[in-house]
């Protein structure tokens, strides 16, 4: 079955900036998450799939379609939430819904009221009045309510407390449960894609350092904890990564169980996420 | 492209009062000092830079980038603009009609027993109405061009390039002997909407090339 999103060698170069041959795709009924530190390429990525610039290279498809060819009815599908909410602060949620329900062929009014009494926003307050967890649940509503079968999210659980990013994916999961949805989701909130991401890309200076299972990562990788002698034995074609630390090295292995068997001496940690991503970003890749 | 009406409409709907307030504020000033004619046009500008603010209102909630997601196409956003312009240049040359019509009677600058009096404001709502649109879609182009804060600066060149236009183009008339008969200025009225139509879409044609070059990161 095809993919909701294709990307493939996305290319975009800026004067000091470049996205390099960004290739991954979404299978359907899967959450996507996208990782890397601030300034890695992320946003950059999200905005040349949506054709908000330009890219230099590479194609992008929806359901095997590029966008700029049936522009209209590819985005009827595609429900995204940028950081911030996008609509004036004087409007309600009653007008916002009244200015998309202009936009969308699929709006569905009833859903919107759903998820307005589902996230407790009421539909007449003025945005200005809301919380940013409130304005970040009002913008995953107007998300939903037009029926999309793929959620773009870009970083739109940062800057909200646990409880509510808790709520938020919840409704995520929930939103996946469904065969022909898929979520790409951008953050820098690694926590959050282990609790809900099936896949993980992961971007590094505009590159892609790998697109792997979540659960590959989870049960596979791991971090060794050894001092330098040992480290000096290791098999540096075992590694990934590495940094040295005040009393330690820290070494990241693909393989943790291999690392187990061949270094009975050292310690050999499960590595989250985030371990991973601070041994890309601040270690020494091999 | 009606959600993007829509939407400035709500925006600028929140300031309605205070526009309402203002212009009535500007009809005490002008209705008994240049009289109502000068007032319905002034009426009109008014109104027409409230585009203005419906960029500022876009540039605050990043609103371009979000509306591009949506499906709408470039072309649909800045057809939106110059429709929203055309809305608020009608409510300004109406309403300063009204008001100027009702301050006129009350300073006693309109006589609404002279049918003459009566007939010139709507033809004066006519020229405010053009000058509205033209000043009002100048402003648009910079508005993409160079953003809210920089085309503030700027939009005194929308008034003053019409206007220098529309000196040049009297003053060579006249250098060529045309004289300004009450007919001549009978068929230049009627033709200043066409005038108006055809300078709108020059604008949309230009600002529609600098929006489509444009990368909407924010």
């Amino acid at each position: 079955m095809e993919p909701i999103l294709q990307v493939e060698n996305l290319t975009k170069q800026y004067p000091d900036f470049k996205l390099d041959q960004v290739s991954f795709s979404i299978p359907r009924g899967t959450i996507m998450g996208l990782i890397g530190e601030n300034g890695a390429g992320k946003s950059t990525t999200i905005n040349a799939i949506l054709e908000l610039i330009r890219k230099d290279e590479g194609t992008v498809t929806f359901w095997g379609q590029e966008l700029s060819s049936n522009p209209k009815q590819i985005k009827e599908d595609i429900g995204v939430v940028f950081d911030g909410i996008n609509f004036y602060e004087t409007l309600t949620p009653a007008k916002v819904g009244k200015i998309s329900a202009a936009a969308y062929n699929q709006w569905d009014e009833a859903l919107y009221h759903s998820y307005l009494k589902k996230f407790q926003l009421s539909p007449d307050k003025e945005i200005k009045t809301f919380s940013k967890g409130m304005k970040m649940k009002l913008c995953i509503a107007v998300a939903l309510s037009h029926k999309p079968k793929l959620l773009i999210l870009d970083e739109a659980t940062s800057g909200l407390d646990p409880i509510m990013r808790d709520d938020m994916l919840d409704v995520f999961l929930d939103f996946v449960q469904d065969e022909n949805h898929s979520i790409l989701m951008s953050s820098h909130i690694t926590t959050d894609l282990e609790k809900v991401a099936d896949f993980i890309t992961f971007i590094h200076e505009g590159k892609v350092l790998f697109c792997k299972a979540k659960d590959e990562l989870r049960y596979n990788y791991g971090i060794i904890r050894c001092g330098a002698a040992l480290f000096e034995q290791i098999d540096k074609s075992e590694v990934l990564a590495y940094r040295k630390c005040d009393y330690q090295w820290d070494v990241l292995v693909a393989d943790k169980e291999q690392a187990r068997r061949r270094h009975k001496t050292a310690v050999v940690d499960d590595a989250s996420i985030d371990d991973i991503l601070l041994l890309y970003v601040k270690g020494e890749q091999v | 492209m009606k959600s993007l009406i829509l939407k400035d409409l709500y925006n600028i709907g929140h300031n309605a009062k205070s526009m309402f307030f203002m212009l009535l504020v500007f009809a005490f000033i002008f209705v008994p000092f240049s009289g109502p004619e000068a007032y319905i046009i002034a009426s009109g500008i008014l109104c027409s830079m409230m585009v203005m603010t419906t960029f500022s209102f876009d540039d605050n909630s990043k609103w371009m980038k979000y509306a591009m997601v949506t499906p709408v196409t470039k072309k649909d956003l800045v057809a939106s603009k110059f429709i929203v312009l055309l809305i608020f240049s009608i409510i300004g040359v109406v309403i300063g009609l009204v008001i100027g019509f009702i301050g006129g009677i009350i300073v006693r600058k309109v006589d609404y027993s002279n049918m003459s009096d009566v007939l010139t404001l709507p033809v004066v709502a006519v020229v405010g109405f053009v000058i509205a649109e033209i000043l009002g879609s100048m402003s648009i182009p910079l508005l993409f061009k160079f953003g809210t804060e920089k085309a503030r600066t700027l939009s005194l060149v929308s008034f003053i390039i019409p206007a220098v236009i529309c000196f040049g183009v009297y003053e060579i008339l006249i250098f060529f002997g045309v004289s300004f008969t009450d007919q001549l200025k009978f068929i230049l009225l009627c033709c200043s909407p066409v005038i108006a139509l055809v300078w709108n879409l020059m604008m949309y044609k230009i600002s529609y090339a600098i929006f489509s070059k444009k990368e909407l990161l924010y």
